[in-house]
């Protein structure tokens, strides 16, 4: 270690009989020294104030007559003294991260209730405890004061910062895979493209458990049924059966991969040629083009699909149903110009009613969507529709979500209109930010090339890299549209046309914001619904601590037990029975402003109804609605002891 | 006529439609095992939903729904039902009427006049009077012929139908079930019920049970024999 200029061995400090305990594993006798060039590597004081600072953490230790102390212990030590001096600015920059040891006892010992995707495990462990230090670091390090107290405070929430090294979410497509094998960088052994179904299955799941470890989110697979399709001609029935079983039961066990957790996947599915993909040469075994279009293949598509749903319809081993991966059911116009379209509504539909597997994303004109998470897709532009020509290319991302706690902002504004939608474009301003700062620190990742955390987005096979920074999309999320109106109005949306209309005006003017924001900083801010459980109790419980007589009269749930939540994004109040019609038509009007991806859910709880009805309410939603994608939601009861479903809740 | 409920949306009460269903106050059966009891045995306690109110919504939904269920209680004790289906109609929409068949007259009018798209008629013992009559907790008399009359009527309608009946372990046995389906011979549509003991008139009922879904499966398969299409509800 070099010395600094100041001497300060003339001090009389070698006699301290003092051993540290460093954090690389290893017994040291005290130096005060090491204190000194710490300070001047990490938070760059002058020397002197730096000498003067490790005297008195040296006093401090020596007064206490101990005999072994850590390092982080003396760099707690070294923070104090900086806060004394008034150096809050340096004490961030010097401070550790962690966790203390009582949380960490708890954390491996107990079950992490709060994500029911996380089984418990020492694999969900060390994800807790990575997300933990990552997130204080990303506040700390990669969001501004402002921005960081901003989500400290609840104005907003900045999602997934234990993933901050991470981009959010993934769209992408089978083409990549059946074109260029596994060919990932790092990798011991590579794969050349599948010749067969199956293998390509296992390529496939690998690959998104790939993606998984460099995504904080979904991974969502376009068009799954058309592109496998190639590969499935002369199969029979029951080898189709079996590769629709693969794909499912394999994305669905894979909760050894990380943090114990199922890939979030989402498998998007056509009956028809959707129209983008109409002349596109098919790709097929050995990833070779067969010299065919895809629409040649319209039959294997349709008799996988059929098998797929037959997968979900009889359920795991157990007879349960499958969570992931997501079937993605995308309804065009020309679905409806398809020979078997109603047979196969109705398949989906029996689905709907015996599992609610089925989600069905309706891309109405010329709009094409890939889903990829609970409600995000994409709207492919113009741009993506001519990638869709070389569809191994059809690789998009978010980059992140930022949800904004609106029902806040009603209280800020005190009733005041002019107020309300000042504030609602102050914290989209700081929503911005935190997107401008992670754009900023992916880019960084992402330049330090294959041998960087983020080299598997940098692999470039067909000249360009894997994730296409360009075509990233920045989510402004927004939670509890209901209780902002209900505040500002004193009705809840689905009470009145007037509370509709401030609750289409607020979105209006979000919509507004982010064309306003993306032409500003060249980037694009789009809307999306956050999927936002946990973020929606964890607004309401804030809000009750700074803002309780406001939220005391609005918050949904049980204020006496604590269990406290914000109706999700623009939802209608959840709780309170408002006919289907109403909801999908009403919830529906705010979805072509929402353009990553909005949901309705229609509860079915313990009915379980003719599939007909169902398919017509599809087939209506599309036709008489604006609303972006429905998904109905039976009540199921589970035992966990004998893995037993009923019906119902029991 | 005083309309005591509405859902608005409903999925399960006419096969494959989107409806919205009605349900209309009071009943000359005192069926055990009815799940809408209150409607029986005191309507009053329920507000009464203003027509007004129902037919905006069905105006403005027109484009989703199919059509109407009207349910009960016993729709046909009211004389201002044929009223209300000529109005539904003009609305555009179809009618589904649920009835226990102690009214053929009603029925028959109903049926001439085109009201109706879809009969639902329970059947809910054995067709014995002394059946009958367990069932229902009254004493059934001519009724007993009218339900019989309402049978005929139905099946030689040209309206749409299915004939039901919630099956209840501890009053049904296999063979009374059989014994029904062997009375209906040759109807278009039979449907078996499981029985909710969730919510019942005669506490009695709280205790019975429903048949398994295999039993459930069995049962339809017997009555198959005799009637062309039979599905059962409730799993």
């Amino acid at each position: 270690m070099q010395k600094p200029e100041v001497d300060i061995y003339q001090k009389d400090v070698t006699d301290l009989a003092l051993f540290v305990k460093v954090s690389q594993g290893n017994v040291l006798k005290w130096d005060i020294n090491r204190i000194v060039s710490s300070l001047l590597k990490e938070v760059g004081i002058d020397e002197a104030l730096a000498l003067n600072i490790a005297i008195s953490v040296e006093r401090i230790i020596k007064d206490s007559g101990i005999e072994f102390i850590t390092g982080p212990l003396i760099r707690e030590i070294v923070n104090t003294e900086l806060i004394k001096r008034g150096l809050e600015k340096e004490r961030k920059k010097y401070t550790r991260l962690g966790m203390p040891i009582h949380d960490v006892h708890r954390l491996i010992t107990s079950h992490n209730k709060e994500n029911a995707n996380v089984p418990h495990g020492p694999e969900a462990t060390n994800l807790s405890l990575a997300e933990s230090i990552k997130k204080q670091y990303a506040l700390l390090k990669i969001f501004s004061p402002e921005v960081a107290l901003a989500h400290e405070r609840g104005d907003v929430h900045l999602h997934d910062m234990g993933f901050i090294d991470r981009p959010y979410c993934s769209g992408n497509s089978i083409e990549y895979v059946k074109k260029f094998g596994l060919s990932l960088p790092n990798a011991l052994s590579i794969s050349k493209p599948a010749k067969q179904a199956d293998v390509l299955i296992l390529h496939l799941i690998k690959f998104s458990a790939a993606l998984q470890g460099v995504f904080a989110g979904a991974i969502g697979w376009d068009a799954v049924n058309l592109f496998l399709a190639p590969y499935l001609v002369g199969k029979s029935d029951k080898e189709i059966y079996q590769i629709a079983q693969m794909l499912v039961f394999e994305f669905a066990q894979q909760a050894v991969a990380r943090g114990g957790q199922s890939i979030f996947s989402d498998l998007n599915l056509y009956w028809e040629i959707p129209k983008h993909f109409m002349g596109v040469e098919a790709i097929g075994p050995g990833g070779k083009f067969t010299g065919n279009t895809y629409e040649d293949y319209l039959p294997e598509a349709q008799r996988f699909v059929l098998a797929l749903i037959k997968v979900y319809l009889d359920g795991d081993g157990m007879g349960r149903p499958f969570f992931f991966p997501k079937p993605q059911i995308h309804i065009t116009e020309r679905l409806f110009q398809t020979e078997g379209y109603k047979d196969f509504l109705y398949r989906a539909a029996e689905l709907s009613s015996v599992r609610g597997n089925s989600y069905y994303v309706f891309d109405r004109g010329d709009t094409a969507k890939i889903s990829e998470c609970c409600r995000l897709s994409f709207k492919l532009d113009e741009s993506d529709l001519e990638d869709a020509k070389t569809p191994w290319k059809m690789r998009y991302s978010a980059m992140q979500n930022v949800t904004l706690n609106l029902p806040r902002i009603a209280y800020e504004a005190g009733g005041s209109d002019a107020k309300l939608f000042e504030l609602i474009s102050e914290r989209l301003e700081i929503a911005a930010k935190a997107h401008v700062a992670k754009r900023g620190f992916i880019t960084s990742l992402l330049n330090l090339g294959h041998g960087g955390p983020l080299g598997l987005l940098t692999m470039d096979k067909d000249g360009e890299s894997y994730y296409r920074l360009h075509k990233a999309t920045y989510l402004m999320g927004m939670l509890g549209l209901n209780e902002l109106v209900q505040y500002h109005t004193g009705e809840e949306i689905h009470e009145s046309n007037s509370a509709l209309k401030l609750g289409l005006r607020v979105i209006a003017h979000m919509s507004r914001e982010c064309d306003r924001l993306s032409e500003r900083y060249n980037m694009r801010f789009v809307l999306e619904q956050t999927p936002a459980e946990s973020t929606a109790y964890r607004m309401a419980k804030l809000d009750l601590i700074h803002y309780p007589a406001q939220t005391g009269k609005i918050v949904k749930g049980d204020l006496a037990r604590g269990e406290v939540y914000y109706t999700n994004s623009t939802y209608l109040n959840v709780s309170t029975p408002i006919s289907p019609i109403d909801r999908v038509k009403k919830e529906g009007m705010f979805h072509p402003m929402i353009h990553a991806g909005s949901l309705t859910h229609i509860w079915l709880g313990e009915a379980k109804p003719d599939p007909e009805g169902i398919a017509s309410f599809v087939v209506k939603t599309f036709r008489n609605t604006t609303n972006d994608q429905i998904a109905f939601s039976p009540e199921f009861t589970s035992c966990l002891d004998c893995g037993r479903v009923e019906r119902g809740i029991n | 006529m005083h309309i005591k409920g509405i859902i608005e949306t409903s999925f399960v009460d006419w096969d494959g439609k989107i409806v919205s269903t009605i349900f209309l106050p009071d009943c000359n059966f005192r069926c055990g095992f009815c799940h809408n009891h209150k409607l029986v045995l005191d309507p009053e306690s329920f507000d009464s939903i203003s027509p007004a109110r129902m037919f905006r919504y069905w105006t403005k939904n027109k484009d989703f729904l199919d059509g109407i269920c009207i349910t009960g209680g016993e729709p046909t004790l009211h004389k201002e039902l044929p009223e209300l289906c000529r109005d539904i109609k003009e609305l555009g929409l179809k009618v589904k009427l649920d009835t226990n068949g102690t009214n053929p007259e009603v029925l028959r009018q109903l049926i001439g006049e085109k009201l109706l798209d879809y009969i639902a008629m329970d059947i809910k013992a054995p067709l014995e009077e002394d059946s009958y009559s367990d069932l229902t907790n009254v004493n059934l008399n001519d009724t007993f012929d009218m339900i019989k009359e309402s049978i005929r009527i139905i099946i030689n309608s040209g309206v749409d139908y299915e004939f039901r009946t919630t099956v209840i372990r501890e009053k049904h046995s296999k063979e009374d079930i059989e014994a029904i389906a062997i009375a209906l011979k040759g109807v278009r549509r039979y449907v078996l019920q499981k029985f909710q003991p969730k919510e019942v008139m005669d506490e009695e009922y709280k205790v019975y049970t429903s048949y398994n879904d295999e039993e459930m499966e069995e049962i339809a398969e017997v009555v198959k024999k005799y009637i062309n299409e039979v599905k059962w509800r409730g799993n």
